[in-house]
């Protein structure tokens, strides 16, 4: 479903970005891990767009996407949510996920009718407040709800244009330990056929929700296999998992 | 997301009622005030719909109305067009150059948008500064108003004229309500919120600014052919980047973002320079005390300020109102 071949990618003199190459089969739900500047948030700017690689190509359910920009790629079905939330802060919660529906069913650019009065926004935006448990927050402003609602949103917003394949950039970063353990169910209760591409440091929520775990280190995928292999993986346990291993 | 709140419904009244009765029982004088208040009303509200909505600081927008008014009038002058299409033809021209400036400027932010807007009016001022076919700086006269006799109108009245720009407001501000709810103007508000979240969820950010660009054009095109048509004669004046900073100071006085504000702020500015210019010449001096007084006070204009002070305990004492004679209603069903 989505693909790297051979990505690189440079800031100057540094080489964020070796040669990764990746594949995610439809449905496939991997982890990346790797400790702070391994590379995991620009590899997520290449895969969508928001970085050009300097080699290499994207592709997407087989199609060479490398050359396409940001939204062209969204709307062929790549959607990521982002590290720090990237809401509508003064709209609510209920707009927020009706603006990512009504850019998937076109009336986002109508120029008669209200777009999140359609009843295909609204059927949307229903499902998605469901899956993400924001049900009784739909009417609330973004800026007057708590830290973890926002987290559970900006997973809404880019679920709400019913990705073929969702990035998702340390879902769980600043929530407590009880918010993130809701967030596993969450994730595990996401359809079957999603492609899921999570960046996370939650050794728990990595290991409960992954088929498959990828790990880089400066750049390049010093590991590529299951969870289990993952775990017993000596070369992990040195450059990122001691302390977990510790704990 | 725009909304009418009950103060902004009762400002548009209180506005609406006070500009018909003063159409309705004003001398000559009077009207011709009206009619600039209307005109520049007219103005600040398509500056507001892409400002306060959507970000896009214009510094061309009154070379947007004089490109509406050029073209209405060489339509009709020069090309021997019936006013009425003129009029149509000049609002379509004016949206297609907004539409224009608007896809080019789309993919600049802040300082540089409104850099790149000053330069699409400069360089518009210029030309027609310049080009024989409109005139050059002796501009162009004989300018005709639209004949509305078979309806029992005769625009060549003031008073009649200052009616038909009311109606013509009201319906340009009915336009950019419904602009703003729509599916575009709301990936405009989503856009001036979060442009990056925009386009990653899929959106082509540009083609959004620039189709509501073009759309608040063409009611500063509309502008333009009433000014026309207001004074019979149109210079390069109305072009020049001074009349565009004059629309976002009313645009600021007034209220960015609230539609209703702006044109509060039309009415002030214009009855302001009226009145003070009676008293001293130096009547700009007065606006910008007025103006750093706004922007300290951090409020958003005169109406951000009512609406901050007041818009809250109204709309609580009509929910109050409301719930009383919801309750008187019940034993009378019972």
């Amino acid at each position: 479903m989505l693909e790297t071949r051979n990505l690189d990618k440079s800031f100057g003199a540094v080489h964020v970005t070796r040669d990764v190459s990746l594949k995610l089969e439809r449905g496939e739900r991997r982890v990346i891990l790797g400790p702070n500047g391994a590379g995991k948030t620009t590899l997520f700017n290449l895969l969508v767009g928001e970085l050009t690689p300097d080699s290499g190509a994207v592709l997407l359910a087989g199609e060479d996407v490398t050359a396409l920009p940001v939204a062209k790629r969204a709307r062929r079905g790549l959607s990521r949510s982002y590290q720090k939330n990237t809401l509508f802060d003064g709209l609510t919660v209920e707009e927020n996920l009706g603006l990512a529906a009504a850019v998937h069913t076109g009336s986002a650019t109508r120029l008669w009718g209200d777009s999140l009065a359609t009843p295909e926004v609204r059927e949307i935006v229903e499902e998605v407040a469901e899956q993400v448990r924001l049900m009784p927050y739909l009417h609330a402003k973004v800026s007057e709800v708590s830290y973890g609602v926002r987290r559970q949103l900006e997973v809404g917003v880019a679920l709400a244009t019913r990705p073929l394949v969702l990035l998702m950039d340390e879902p769980t970063s600043g929530v407590g330990p009880e918010m993130a353990k809701g967030f596993h169910e969450l994730l595990n209760d996401l359809p079957r056929d999603l492609t899921l591409l999570i960046i996370e440091h939650d050794m728990d929520l990595a290991f409960d929700v992954a088929d498959t775990i990828t790990v880089l280190n400066y750049g390049e995928v010093v590991f590529d296999g299951l969870p289990d292999a993952a775990r017993g993986s000596k070369l992990l346990k040195e450059i990122y998992l001691g302390s977990w291993e510790d704990a | 997301m725009f909304q009418h709140t009950a103060l902004r419904y009762t400002a548009l009244i209180l506005l609406a009622a006070g500009a018909f009765a003063q159409a309705v029982t004003a001398g000559y004088f009077g009207l011709e005030v009206l009619t600039e208040i209307l005109l520049l009303a007219m103005l600040v509200l398509a500056l507001d719909m892409v400002a306060g909505f959507g970000g896009m600081v214009s510094l061309c927008h009154g070379a947007l109305m004089g490109l509406g008014a050029y073209a209405y009038a060489i339509l009709t002058t020069k090309a021997g067009i019936a006013p009425p299409v003129a009029m149509a033809g000049a609002i379509a021209i004016t949206g297609v150059a907004a539409w224009v400036i608007g896809a080019i400027g789309a993919r600049s932010h802040g300082i540089y948008f409104i850099m790149a807007t000053l330069a699409f009016g400069q360089m518009a001022y210029s030309y027609v500064f310049e080009a024989p076919l409109f005139g050059g700086d002796d501009g162009m006269g004989g300018i005709p108003r639209l004949d509305l006799t078979l309806i029992g109108l005769d625009l060549n009245d003031s008073r009649s004229f200052a009616l038909f720009c009311l109606l013509l407001l009201a319906a340009s501000y009915g336009a950019a309500v419904l602009i703003l709810r729509s599916g575009l103007g709301r990936s405009l508000i989503g856009v001036m919120h979060n442009e990056q979240r925009m386009r990653a969820l899929g959106l082509t950010v540009w083609r959004i600014k620039a189709d509501v660009f073009g759309l608040s054009g063409m009611i500063a095109g509309l502008a333009g052919a009433l000014a026309a048509q207001h004074v019979m004669y149109i210079s390069p004046g109305p072009l020049a980047w001074t009349v565009s900073g004059e629309a976002l100071v009313v645009v600021i006085l007034g209220g960015l973002g609230t539609l209703v504000g702006p044109m509060i702020g039309a009415a002030a500015f214009v009855v302001l320079k009226h009145e003070v210019s009676n008293v001293t010449s130096y009547w700009h001096l007065v606006v910008g005390v007025l103006l750093i007084a706004v922007v300290m006070s951090r409020a958003n204009g005169l109406f951000g300020w009512i609406e901050a002070r007041w818009g809250a305990r109204l709309e609580r004492r009509l929910s109050d109102l409301t719930r009383k004679s919801d309750a008187e209603e019940v034993p009378t069903d019972a």
